[in-house]
């Protein structure tokens, strides 16, 4: 227990008031003249004990609520005791991710939170400090009827947003605050995706409501993906259906549906098409909406274009062209002067798949040739011997011959292939350069069962149409900008430039790069697929995770809007000790009738 | 009736009545109210001698009607007699400093038996006689009462000493005689009353009626030994216990030291706090007077200074009928 206004103790000081006249009360100046004394002095013989116990008690009531008297005026406040409460900061964090817009009962989940945090703002005082933290950390501060309209405009976002984040804010809001009170209000499902780890929340307590009911049983997409990223035209889509039965599906492409079909649980579903579409263009798979809506579509985006025309240069030997008629008779690729496949000393033009040199003489034309073709690489220093190759589909690929790869000036490339330390294949906008020459005696990559696939990969996804890629994000984050695009298209066609970052949509969805007039590439916003996943924590588990000055988990609202102000906080006792001063001097009053009526 | 009521003495406020005139006057005003409202004759004993008629008046005995009148002239007449008595009565009356007191004292503390009225002589409340003013006039007014019916009265006035001793006489001038000493001034400090009472015997030569006045603040067993040798003696004994209304209930709040202006006990005391305790033993205290006259075939009356003075002068008289 402490006192806000300590000064006031002072008046404590007036219980030598009693305590004087009960001691004094023998030295009494009156006197009277009374010839039955000797009846008085009987009768308080007769009577000592009952008077001093009675006189006593008089003293100890008069004492209690002179203290009572001035305990109140001092503003006491505790932990144990107490009505109202004392002022107190407190930051009430709304959990509105994704799986909170499940309906419960006919009422989305995040229904129920608004109301639950709309009373505890509500029951605050001018003295309190209120906050109002989001999932995806965003906090607003202010006066109570500002945090209700925030509150009321609260929508859920698409993700799961940065719980770590959003408690570690209101935990240092509310340290801020200035108030010795504090309390990190939290309003959440208890989903263990979300709560997989927590921050700590120093001395402040946290008053945790998770709803105790189990979650509802929830269908969603948790994969939607353009395999490959371009389609020339064909393509496929892999999707994974998360349920507990199968699930009819439908997957469509600028709004036009192309395939149906029912997924079995968990089973990934690969739809193949061919689409008339060109360009970039966005698309969905959707399951049949359930209590959690949101999830029940998920987007992609995906580059379509005809096959790639390919030129290959007689130089780069034999083991390319039977890979690219093998392209061919796939449909892959198609003969013509889209993309060339050639050596670096022959090179012209982009986009290009470039080899090294045969013959070592050429190795200064191919780098003028580079430079000339704007590839931000040359040819180094010759090196002989086996070495292993490293990267994704290389298992198994050694070099003998090999150049350096140099980067030059301004270089942004995706080394896709590494030999030791050094880049054997760099891939930029336009271009793949090969630090070896594809012959047998240089490396035995083409002569591995690896290379069409790979050679096709790269002619038809990395070559192929305009730079530019598909951004996977979660919503709401915020990414590096991609160099090969400056602005972003809208779900209204509206383009929004680029800053220094790449602000994340927070609504799911599929949203164009573009650059100038072109779309060259896609920033696709799906929630995680784990908060699909709506499992709770019980409320002992809870518990046990969050490390906080004091921590109170409950499944009841009104215990957490009760508990609201009060459990961190020191109640103020400043009505009990009016109540206790009040009760002592009726307790006193009744002594002193009681005595009265006796006499009567 | 009620014209008759208010005009009689011995019904009066007794501050207000003491206020009009000296004890002598005022004992007769109450002598002769406390017979109007009679109704009969005081006179009554062994050997009675006709006096006078007089008109019959309502309540009056019809055994004393002349019946013989009546049935000759149509009026009704009472037969008056005067009687002879040999009847010796000896009062008793302490004048110590105690009797000397009333409730006014107690005025600065809430007193809850307070009365408005004119002030007081002797010393006394405003609104209220002293114990001895009051034990005075009730001594005079029974004196004379008594003389009426021509019995012997004497007095004797005591404190720590005999201060004034008149041996018994029926005659004429007994009154006045007795009235003189009782405006006698001075008081002592303290109590002494068995030796008053044994003086008062010896007054006495024969079987008698001793009458105590006092308020009795003084030790039990002492009175004890005096009472059990009168009524050894044969004599008949009553006691007026006088007592001032504030010394039953004491007032309701305040805080004094209550100082006892004979022995000076000094006793300091908050209202509140005893007042129920005191009253109880004040209760207490009566009744062990009670029980000890009572054991001894003595009459006891407690007598209120704020009493008319017809109350204590009507138990009196009544003892008085009792005996022969």
């Amino acid at each position: 227990m402490s006192f806000l206004a300590p000064l006031y103790l002072l008046l404590a000081g007036a219980v030598a008031v009693p305590l004087l006249i009960h001691l004094l009360r023998r030295r009494i100046g009156l006197r009277v003249e009374f010839p039955a004394a000797r009846y008085l002095a009987r009768a308080e013989r007769e009577n000592s004990r009952t008077l001093k116990i009675r006189n006593l008690l008089l003293m100890l009531l008069r004492v209690i609520a002179l203290l009572a008297i001035a305990a109140a005026a001092a503003r006491p406040v505790a932990r144990w005791l107490g009505a109202g409460h004392a002022p107190t900061a407190v930051a009430i964090v709304i959990d509105n991710s994704l799986s909170s817009s499940a309906v419960v009962n006919g009422r989305p989940l995040l229904d129920q939170f608004k109301a639950m945090a709309r009373d505890v703002v509500s029951s605050a005082t001018p003295t309190d400090r209120l906050w109002l933290v989001t999932i995806d950390g965003h906090v607003r501060g202010g006066a109570p009827s500002v945090l209700r309209d925030e509150i009321n405009r609260l929508e859920p976002i698409a993700g799961s947003g940065d719980p770590n984040a959003a408690l570690a804010r209101a935990a240092t809001v509310v340290r801020g605050g200035g108030l010795e009170a504090r309390q990190v209000a939290l309003l959440t499902d208890g989903q263990r995706s979300e709560w997989d780890k927590v921050p700590s929340l120093g001395d402040a307590q946290l008053l945790l409501f998770a709803p105790s009911a189990p979650p509802p049983s929830n269908r969603a997409v948790v994969l939607a993906e353009a395999r490959p990223i371009r389609w020339t035209p064909r393509g496929t889509v892999a999707a994974r259906i998360l349920s507990r039965d199968s699930t009819t599906y439908r997957v469509s492409l600028n709004g036009r549906t192309f395939a149906r079909g029912t997924a079995a649980p968990n089973e990934e579903v690969i739809v193949r098409a061919a689409p008339p579409e060109r360009g970039w263009v966005a698309g969905t798979v959707e399951i049949e909406a359930d209590e959690l809506a949101a999830d029940n579509v998920r987007y992609f985006a995906t580059w379509i274009g005809a096959a790639p025309a390919v030129a290959v240069a007689p130089a780069v030997g034999p083991f390319i062209k039977d890979a690219i008629d093998v392209l061919r008779g796939s449909e892959r690729v198609t003969d013509g002067h889209d993309i060339a496949i050639i050596g670096g000393d022959e090179l012209a033009s982009l986009p290009a798949l470039i080899t090294a040199p045969i013959d070592p003489v050429k190795l200064g034309a191919a780098n003028r040739a580079l430079e000339r073709a704007g590839v931000p690489w040359r040819f180094g220093e010759r090196r002989t011997g086996d070495a292993s190759v490293r990267g994704t589909g290389f298992d198994g690929v050694t070099t003998a011959v090999r150049y350096d790869l140099v980067a030059q000036a301004g270089a942004v490339a995706e080394t896709l292939a590494v030999v030791g330390r050094d880049a054997w294949i760099v891939a930029g906008p336009r271009y793949v350069l090969i630090g070896s020459p594809l012959a047998p005696d240089a490396t035995n990559f083409p002569v591995r069962a690896s290379f069409v696939p790979w050679l096709g990969a790269v002619l038809t996804e990395r070559l192929v149409g305009e730079p530019g890629q598909v951004i996977m994000a979660a919503p709401g984050a915020q990414l590096p900008r991609p160099r090969w695009a400056d602005a972003m298209e809208g779900s209204t066609g509206q383009r929004t430039p680029l800053g220094e970052t790449l602000d994340v949509p927070a609504r799911a969805g599929a949203y164009f790069l573009t650059r100038g007039d072109r779309r060259v590439g896609a920033v696709v916003v799906n929630a995680p697929p784990t908060e699909s996943v709506l499992d709770r924590y019980s409320a002992s588990e809870l518990r046990a995770r969050f490390q906080a000055g004091r921590t109170l988990v409950t499944n009841d609202p009104a215990t957490w809007q009760a508990t609201a102000f009060r459990g961190a906080s020191r109640r103020s006792l400043i009505e009990p000790a009016l109540l206790l001063a009040i009760v002592t001097l009726v307790v006193e009053a009744v002594v002193i009738g009681a005595r009265g009526r006796r006499a009567a | 009736m009620e014209s008759t009521r208010a005009l009689r003495a011995d019904l009066f406020d007794p501050a207000s009545l003491a206020a009009l005139g000296r004890i002598e006057i005022v004992a007769r005003w109450i002598v002769d109210g406390f017979m109007t409202g009679l109704h009969r004759s005081p006179r009554k004993g062994f050997s009675v001698e006709f006096a006078e008629y007089r008109p019959y008046q309502p309540g009056d005995d019809l055994r004393y009607i002349d019946w013989k009148i009546a049935a000759r002239s149509d009026r009704w007449v009472i037969r008056q007699y005067e009687e002879e008595t040999n009847l010796r009565a000896s009062i008793v009356l302490d004048v110590s400093k105690s009797m000397a007191w009333s409730g006014a004292a107690l005025r600065s503390f809430s007193w809850q038996g307070a009365h408005a009225g004119a002030p007081a002589r002797d010393g006394g409340a405003p609104d209220r006689l002293t114990k001895l003013a009051y034990a005075e006039r009730l001594t005079a007014a029974l004196a004379l009462l008594l003389l009426r019916q021509r019995d012997a009265v004497g007095l004797v006035r005591f404190d720590d000493r005999i201060r004034t001793s008149i041996p018994p006489r029926a005659r004429t001038g007994q009154w006045r005689r007795l009235v003189g000493a009782l405006e006698e001034p001075g008081t002592g400090r303290a109590s002494s009353a068995p030796e008053a009472l044994h003086q008062a015997a010896r007054l006495i030569n024969r079987r008698g009626l001793i009458v105590l006045i006092s308020d009795l603040l003084m030790e039990l067993p002492d009175v004890e030994r005096a009472m059990r040798g009168l009524r050894a003696a044969g004599h008949d004994v009553t006691v007026m216990h006088i007592m001032d209304p504030a010394e039953r209930d004491l007032p309701s709040s305040g805080e004094a030291l209550f100082v006892d202006p004979e022995s000076e006990l000094a006793v300091p005391a908050s209202m509140a706090d005893v007042r129920a305790a005191y009253k109880a033993t004040v209760d207490e205290v009566i009744g062990e007077w009670r029980t000890m006259f009572g054991s001894l075939g003595i009459g006891y009356e407690i007598v209120s200074t704020d009493a008319p003075f017809g109350v204590p002068l009507r138990r009196a008289f009544a003892l008085r009928q009792l005996l022969p």
